[in-house]
């Protein structure tokens, strides 16, 4: 590890920062949908520099691929709807949102302490770490039972979404 | 390799994620925001599992994610039905969630 991979990180970083900031401060759903899509990029960058390539490419596929695509379509669907939503006043109190702000930025500031500097083991990665196969071979004889509960659980999204998304009869 | 980099902005994501939660009123960028926290926990897990030379950090990773496809498919089923029954995406007004 090179001081240049140090500071490409912290480029990564301030990009992944700012593109999600971006996610919540822009107006229109389609620029914040965008913004979430520079972000899945910088983090899979992130992950490639964690030598994790295999999770990278899945993030590139899964994330940006199919569930961004799906976000895109329900975009598409709703056209100019986000214009109602400034005609309403919000229900929610606005003191919950700064005693909530305020509870997480005292809550960082006494751990954010000891984080700093964190010293990390002297450990050194196997060959092949974060491949397909390591990752296939953990996921198929360490994981098998959660791997199979995993499946079931999208299979029972999938029939729910279906079941929630059919027109009344 | 630089942990504190990587557990800072998995905080700031975090943060950034809830306060997208907490104030924006377009369903889309709640989830959107929902979205952003899975992701501040899955750049954990990675930065761990690469620090301790240990991959199951990057297995649950993978579970994440098949969460994440999950929560957005039903989530978005039950704001296109709202949307189509009623015309709103505001989350505020979805208090009518029955049968």
């Amino acid at each position: 590890m090179g001081p240049t991979d140090n500071i490409a990180q912290w480029i990564i970083g301030f990009i992944l920062v700012l593109s999600s900031l971006g996610v919540i401060v822009s107006k229109k759903p389609v620029h914040s949908s965008l913004s979430f899509l520079l972000t899945l990029l910088a983090l899979a960058c992130l992950y490639l520099q964690l030598s994790a390539s295999f999770i990278a490419i899945m993030q590139i596929l899964v994330y940006a691929g199919a569930i961004l695509v799906i976000f895109m379509f329900v975009v598409v669907l709703f056209q100019d709807a986000y214009l109602k939503i400034e005609k309403t006043l919000p229900k929610s109190n606005r003191l919950f949102l700064i005693a909530t702000t305020l509870a997480f930025v005292i809550g960082v500031g006494f751990l954010g302490r000891s984080l700093f500097g964190l010293s990390s083991p002297e450990t050194t990665l196997t060959a092949g770490y974060g491949s397909v196969q390591a990752l296939g071979h953990a996921l198929y004889l360490d994981f098998f039972f959660p791997f199979e509960a995993v499946i079931l659980i999208f299979l029972v999204a999938i029939v729910g979404a279906l079941y929630i998304g059919r027109k009344a009869v | 390799m630089n942990l504190s980099l990587f557990v800072f902005i998995s905080i700031a994501m975090f943060g950034i994620g809830i306060i997208g939660v907490l104030t924006r009123r377009n369903a889309l960028i709640y989830f959107l925001s929902i979205e952003l926290m899975l992701n501040a926990a899955n750049l954990l897990f990675v930065g761990f599992a690469q620090e301790w030379a240990n991959q199951t950090g990057l297995v649950w990773v993978f579970f994440v994610l098949v969460v994440a496809a999950a929560e957005a498919a039903v989530g978005l089923a039950i704001v296109i039905t709202q949307f189509r029954s009623r015309e709103v995406v505001d989350v505020d007004q979805y208090n009518e969630l029955k049968g």
